[in-house]
């Protein structure tokens, strides 16, 4: 008897000491509003409560990617947890790079989330691949204070309204120019042109993968305004150059009236005096629309995911369960100001109090829509940011740069 | 009787150790570079998509014939020959230019040309980041220098122009790689006899006359390695310019190809179309290559 005893407790010691010996890889970008290091905190946290030891890796989001890409190509199994970019959905999942969350999940779990968040994460299985760690939705942002100087009673409901009002503004010298656009050749421009389609009821391809973006009016007419932009004098010509770092500082700076996309961090970057001159000034209205009545937003969600290389999935499962869960997820929402998961959370009366205009962030959410998903994205993106430059520096008309655009990717017509 | 080649233990000495020492560097080579570059040639042959793996199998020289009709590579041929061949230009003219003042004596040369290679040492990605903000539209130094000095209005946004974007990026690349030229061909002047120079003043010969009848000569071979080293640079080094600067933009006006390749590869995952573009562009390294290689063993047998 006393031995049995001895050899379940040799047993337990050594279970509990491989336990506790699990260690996870983790990677995923740096949060731009995670000033504090509230994520990195989080993750402590879990290692504390888990006995699962984190080497937590945090970049920016392009150096995350091209690791990514080349790890997950070559099968590896260096991370066990891995940033999930909504733009990489579809060539991800074609690929067979990453698990299916569902035989990891308790029954139930995502009861309560956004359920676009969940939608751009599932396969065309019904499996879903991704929980959401940044809600990254993204909101119109407009000088208040700029606005009332210029005796301009209400933010813009259309883009030809932005147009007028800026041109106000401009001419009484109370802003340098309407708006900035991150325009330059990189991924964020195919974001913005995504973003210009929706707010006029566009839309790139199909579900079958038929082109719709050369044949569409709704894409020509948001073509043909984001060119207006330019040609108004109300977009700075340096957009071109611009990503989306500059055009936020340049609104935070006052040299710009609105914010076409800012991140839900911009309010909380907007109070603090060390980044910006327009302390007090900044309000949440609207995404304008190509006509009165219409409004949409970009969503582009990142993922926590488990790569099929992973040796530790069962730790990898609960190390995104407890990021994602209600009580981090708040606690980041109370730290950082990132946007939740959980619909409850948007009347949770201390992030309520905390955060009073997310009244205006949940009216525009209901709009929100995610990239095109589709295999080839990186292809399209490839060509999109080419003949949209084309397009918006005038060396192409934009009907003929769609045109353009669908000549170069005629390989991938009908695939979706 | 039947004779025995010798084996690993059985040959002398010297040679045993010869091998042992080469052996890792051996190693090393076939590992690291054969074995990618044999690997990287199957690639070509295949249609390789890891987004669309259902598309994927033996295509043969399929990937070269597209390469030869996709008008963004060809466009990216066309970029890297302009910043190519005007970068290696001017960074001889300005590298031998500079060479032939820091050759003269006058106070504080030995401190010019510690310093002079200052730019060449920098890491590649911090010269990219530094010209990033340089040329930025908004707080530049470019633009402040320029404005203050009264030659611009208002600030350019240099880099959102074609022809701006490729010029302000060959400029980045000569500051950056001219000093390699500098030291190289100040070197070589220190080869060339005083004497020879002196009695071609003697015999009433001018400066211009000097340098072309006996400076440029003597230093001419150097003067080539430099200018082939510099052409096989611009197409290996200047990745991380491009990237962090411009991104190829606009509209592909500075897509050089080693940007190309980038894209196919890693972001548009379409490994076996990137490995093709990869390979036509080391075919286009192998003729400056050659050249580099033999000026190099005649520099040195001479």
């Amino acid at each position: 008897m006393k031995n049995r005893l001895l050899v379940s407790l040799v047993f337990l010691l050594a279970g509990a000491t491989l336990f506790a010996q699990t260690s996870l890889t983790v990677i995923f970008p740096k949060h731009e509003a995670d000033l504090s290091g509230s994520f990195a905190a989080r993750v402590k946290d879990f290692e504390a409560a888990s006995k699962i030891t984190v080497n937590l890796i945090q970049m920016g989001w392009d150096d995350v990617n091209n690791k990514l890409t080349a790890e997950m190509a070559s099968g590896g199994s260096a991370y066990d947890v891995v940033e999930f970019d909504n733009g990489n959905v579809a060539a991800w999942l074609g690929a067979g790079w990453v698990e299916p969350l569902d035989s990891y999940m308790p029954k139930g779990f995502t009861n309560g989330m956004i359920p676009g968040l969940l939608d751009l994460f599932t396969g065309a299985d019904g499996k879903l691949y991704g929980i959401v760690w940044n809600n990254d939705t993204r909101f119109f942002f407009y000088n208040a204070d700029m606005l009332k100087r210029a005796g301009i009673a209400a933010p813009p409901r259309t883009w030809d309204e932005l147009i007028s009002q800026s041109k106000t503004l401009m001419s009484k010298g109370i802003a340098k120019y309407g708006m900035a656009g991150f325009w330059k050749a990189e991924w964020a421009l195919v974001n913005d042109l995504h973003f210009y389609i929706y707010t006029y009821g566009g839309k790139i391809v199909d579900n079958r993968g038929t082109f719709l973006f050369n044949k569409d009016p709704a894409t020509l007419a948001a073509c043909q305004e984001m060119v207006k932009f330019l040609k108004e004098g109300v977009m700075d010509p340096a957009s071109l150059t611009y990503d989306q770092e500059a055009v936020n500082n340049i609104f935070l700076k006052g040299d710009t009236a609105f914010l076409n996309q800012g991140i839900p961090g911009i309010m909380a970057y907007a109070q603090d005096p060390s980044r910006s001159k327009v302390v007090g000034q900044i309000k949440v209205g609207l995404v304008p629309g190509g006509r009165a009545g219409v409004s949409a937003a970009l969503t582009l969600p990142e993922a926590y995911a488990i790569p099929k290389g992973s040796k530790n999935k069962a730790a990898a499962w609960k190390f995104i369960e407890y990021m994602t869960g209600k009580t981090v997820n708040k606690k980041l929402a109370q730290d950082i100001g990132i946007l939740p998961i959980w619909t409850e959370q948007y009347t949770d009366k201390d992030l309520v109090k905390l955060y009073p205009y997310w009244a205006d962030f949940s009216r525009q959410m209901g709009t929100a829509r995610g990239l095109s998903v589709l295999t080839w994205y990186n292809n399209f993106v490839d060509v999109a940011i080419t003949e949209s430059q084309k397009m918006l520096s005038g060396a192409l008309a934009p009907q003929a740069a769609l045109n353009e655009m669908a000549d170069l990717l005629k390989d991938y017509a009908g695939k979706p | 009787m039947r004779l025995r080649s010798p084996g690993f233990l059985t040959i002398d000495e010297p040679r045993r150790l010869g091998i042992t020492l080469v052996l890792p560097s051996m190693i090393i080579v076939f590992g690291f570079l054969l074995f990618p570059f044999c690997y990287s040639l199957v690639l070509s042959l295949l249609n390789y998509d890891l987004a669309r793996p259902q598309d994927n199998g033996f295509v043969g020289l399929r990937n070269y014939g597209r390469l030869l009709q996709d008008r963004y590579f060809l466009n990216a041929v066309v970029q890297t020959a302009v910043f190519s061949s005007v970068s290696v230009v001017l960074e001889i003219l300005l590298g031998v230019g500079i060479a032939l003042v820091m050759n003269r004596d006058f106070p504080g040369r030995s401190l010019l040309r510690a310093l002079i290679i200052i730019p060449w040492a920098l890491p590649s990605i911090v010269n990219a980041s530094m010209w990033s903000w340089i040329l930025n539209a908004n707080y530049g130094a470019l633009n402040a220098l320029l404005t203050q000095v009264g030659l611009l209005h208002a600030y350019k946004p240099w880099i959102a122009e074609p022809g701006w974007a490729m010029a302000t990026l060959i400029l980045a690349n000569v500051w950056k790689e001219t000093p390699f030229t500098v030291i190289l061909v100040l070197a070589a002047l220190q080869g060339v006899p005083k004497e020879l120079r002196e009695a071609a003043v003697v015999d009433g010969a001018g400066a211009v006359r000097r340098f072309f009848a006996i400076t440029l000569p003597m230093i001419a071979q150097i003067v080539m390695i430099c200018a082939l080293l510099q052409m096989i640079w611009s197409l290996l080094h200047t990745f991380e310019l491009v990237y962090v600067v411009t991104r190829g933009g606009p509209f592909n006006s500075t897509d050089i190809i080693p940007m190309r390749i980038y894209w196919q590869t890693f972001k548009g995952l379409r490994f076996g179309y990137g490995a093709a573009m990869a390979y036509l562009a080391a075919l286009a390294l192998l003729v400056p290559s050659l050249f580099y290689i033999r000026s190099a063993y005649r520099a040195t047998v001479e």
